[in-house]
């Protein structure tokens, strides 16, 4: 607990900067802590809005957890093999730098302003670092683990899955937490460009009626937001990298 | 890495690009959704050469270099206040610690409010994307600078100031370079998007106006500009690496 | 003079518990004196040193130099580390220019100072060039005269040569040997290697582990300027070094 306390101390600091900072540049377009949070409890038992949000997580859950499965399967194939690595990399390396939710308006002409659209662009924006750790998580396996693995008479996939997966685990998992906060990035930023529903358009929408509290509103719940996927994240990589623990033992003993 | 090893990596891109040429070709999509290659870089040689266009290119670019300066300057300020001493380390930590996990987009509208739609708005937020890479590289470079280092400097007259400026900054110089390339990445993607969400210019205005009249070809060549910006930019920062890390090992 | 006195030093362990590294450590060291100290692993010799250096502070106890207590590190006490601590960003030559410079002397004065230095171990074609382009040997020798710049009166070697490989190792000693010969400097001079530290001393301080504290200091009375051909076939030498090995031998029995 008490290596909580700076944390603690620190978000209290921000707060009163908030309030000294709503205190003295007098803009409406900037309330108070208390007011923002007071709109709080209104927002949340509006209907429309918990559906804005209920709609948004869907989404992010389908493009992340897409994202997951395709990127843990793609690097750890470009960690393996080192033809696809040389194959895929420039195209990874090419792709990199473009802004996945900058391609938002041309999906949306494509494919409508509904889900598809925007989980395809959360699938696109958070695929990319699971990609690259999970490839440079299989690239630092062993090589001799592997080969005493195979002389013992492990076939290819059962390397995989029990040499090969746990080794990675923990660089995957630093993929997957970069991976998840761009999918929260790109879902918000996706609802801004087509407001149809979603937290973001929420977001905007107060903006644009100049319902300033309530925007405000929104940014608490999207950082809650952050906060409690970080939490929950944070939750299953300790509970899957104490079992991948337990699995470099039987490494150890492999090699 | 051979010639040869290097050129199997183009197939992929290469196959990409013939397989989009060739859909746009074969009609199965309209061109109004789908311009092909050809038609689009025609169109990027076009508007390079138009002086409005230009001006956009810049627009975006001073925000960018702008926002990624001060964040350079703050996160590797914030970095070495860290490392002087316990408490500020505590301090500093604690506020990194809470601000790290927020989603920075969502702070956008605020500051669009109290900065004003023009640059500061837009640099702002960069500033806030950029600087958590930049503090953190810096931050963990400067403690794992050897302590012998310090030392060593310590010895030979140098004050406790000294060391942390002139011994433990420059031993943690690749570990602030890696940081400094992903943080202008970021700056790259967050200008843009932050030009798409609110803005009368810049690239990534450009891209929404083109959405908003349906001129499919426009909406290419902005994603392309940014991309190739942030692909120079970071192949740049790569070599302005290499030069200044001459005597370093290689890692 | 180096005086320590009832010196020791308490660490806290990772879960908490007081660690005493050092106990009641009590050594005079005279101007001029090479004094190595050799002894298992965790018996706290590097932090002695360390401690001498100032970088890390002592639990109780005090040291004093020429009568004043040690506060922290100064250009009087001069380090050379096993990992020779070079700066990657600066050449040779201003590595070894750096203390110089510090003290506020010109850059060209310096510069000046640094090639004579260098001359001195046998570099003076690297002047230019960047650590990592050395070998381990040529580093420790910048190193060593990168400490020796500044001019301290006394050198603190913490297993400078335990990185090296034999060959190498053979050479510096000498080179060391010779330099100390030359300028007369106190040397405090850490080591895992029983036959280094009766090559080059005046006095062996054999340490024990658990806690750390000095089990017997041993006078080398072999005559000097020292040739290693010679001593090779010194009964006394050889003596000495069964003498140590076996003590340092008995304390790994007893402590295993």
């Amino acid at each position: 607990m008490t290596r909580h306390i700076p944390s603690i101390c620190a978000g209290v600091a921000l707060l009163l900067l908030w309030e000294i900072a709503h205190r003295s540049f007098g803009l409406s377009g900037l309330p108070g802590p208390v007011s923002a949070f007071r709109a709080l409890p209104e927002l949340l038992s509006d209907g429309d809005a918990l559906y804005d949000i209920a709609q948004s997580l869907q989404r992010m859950a389908a493009g992340y957890l897409l994202a997951a499965v395709f990127g843990i399967s793609f690097g750890l194939l470009m960690g393996t093999s080192p033809l696809a690595e040389r194959l895929l990399n420039p195209l990874i390396m090419m792709i990199y730098p473009i802004p996945k939710a900058a391609l938002m308006p041309i999906l949306m002409i494509w494919l409508g302003i509904g889900d598809a659209s925007k989980i395809l662009v959360i699938f696109l924006g958070s695929s990319l670092p699971i990609i690259y750790h999970a490839w440079q998580g299989g690239r630092s396996v062993s090589q001799i683990v592997v080969w005493s693995a195979a002389a013992m008479g492990m076939g290819p996939v059962q390397r995989l899955f029990r040499i090969v997966l746990p080794a990675a685990l923990p660089e995957i998992f630093i993929g997957l937490r970069t991976g998840l906060i761009l999918a929260l990035i790109t879902m918000v930023v996706s609802e801004i460009v087509a407001r149809s529903n979603g937290i973001g358009n929420l977001l905007f929408n107060s903006m644009d009626m100049a319902l300033y509290d309530r925007m405000f509103a929104a940014i608490i719940i999207i950082a809650a937001m952050g906060y409690v996927l970080d939490l929950i994240f944070e939750a299953i990589r300790t509970r899957f990298l104490r079992w991948s623990d337990s699995g470099e033992h039987i490494q150890v003993a492999v090699g | 890495m051979t010639a040869n090893s290097k050129l199997i990596g183009l197939v992929p891109i290469l196959g990409l690009v013939l397989l989009w040429g060739w859909l746009a070709a074969s009609g199965m999509a309209p061109r109004a959704l789908l311009p092909s290659p050809v038609d689009v870089v025609q169109r990027l040689f076009e508007l390079l050469a138009d002086p409005d266009f230009l001006a956009q290119i810049g627009t975006t670019l001073f925000r960018l270099v702008s926002g990624f300066l001060i964040a350079l300057v703050l996160g590797t300020v914030l970095a070495v206040l860290s490392a002087s001493s316990e408490v500020t380390q505590t301090a500093v930590n604690a506020f990194v610690r809470i601000l790290a996990p927020l989603p920075k987009i969502a702070l956008y509208p605020a500051m669009i409010l109290i900065l004003g739609f023009g640059h500061s708005s837009k640099i702002a937020l960069v500033v806030i994307e950029a600087a958590f890479p930049i503090y953190l590289a810096t931050y963990q470079g400067m403690r794992n600078v050897d302590k012998k280092l310090v030392w060593a400097a310590r010895s030979a007259g140098a004050s406790r100031l000294h060391c942390l400026l002139f011994v433990m900054l420059p031993a943690a110089a690749p570990s602030i370079l890696t940081g400094a390339r992903v943080a202008l990445v970021i700056s790259c993607i967050v200008v843009f998007l932050s030009e798409m969400m609110s803005s009368t210019e810049g690239l990534g205005y450009v891209l929404i106006d083109a959405a908003r009249n349906f001129r499919t070809i426009d909406m290419f060549v902005p994603i392309i500009l940014i991309s190739a910006l942030g692909l120079g930019l970071g192949a740049g920062l790569s070599a302005l690496r290499r030069k200044l890390l001459v005597g370093y090992p290689q890692d | 003079m180096i005086a320590i006195e009832h010196l020791s030093k308490r660490f806290k362990t990772a879960a908490g518990k007081d660690h005493l590294a050092l106990s009641d450590i009590n050594l005079e060291l005279k101007s001029g004196e090479f004094v190595s100290i050799i002894g298992p692993s965790g018996c706290g010799k590097s932090t002695l040193l360390y401690m001498i250096g100032g970088f890390i502070p002592a639990s109780e106890g005090r040291i004093l130099i020429d009568g004043k207590p040690v506060a922290g590190p100064g250009p009087d006490r001069g380090p050379v580390f096993q990992e020779f601590a070079l700066f990657a960003w600066k050449t040779v030559l201003q590595n070894i220019a750096y203390g110089l410079r510090l003290q506020g002397k010109s850059k060209a004065e310096a510069e000046a100072r640094a090639r004579v230095l260098l001359k001195m171990v046998g570099l003076e074609r690297f002047a230019n060039f960047y650590p990592k382009e050395l070998s381990g040997g040529m580093k420790q020798r910048v190193a060593i005269a990168r400490t020796l710049a500044y001019d301290p009166q006394t050198l603190l070697m913490d297993e400078p040569f335990g990185a090296l490989d034999a060959h190498t190792r053979t050479h510096l000693q000498r080179d060391l040997l010779q330099i100390w010969e030359e300028h007369r400097k106190t040397v405090l001079f850490v080591t895992h290697s029983v036959e280094e530290a009766v090559y080059l001393s005046d006095r062996v301080i054999v340490m024990a582990a658990g806690p750390g504290r000095i089990d017997r200091i041993i006078p080398i009375e072999l005559d000097r300027p020292r040739q290693r051909s010679e001593l090779m076939f010194d009964r006394r030498y050889q003596e000495y070094i069964t003498q140590i090995e076996g003590m340092i031998d008995a304390f790994e029995t007893e402590a295993a």
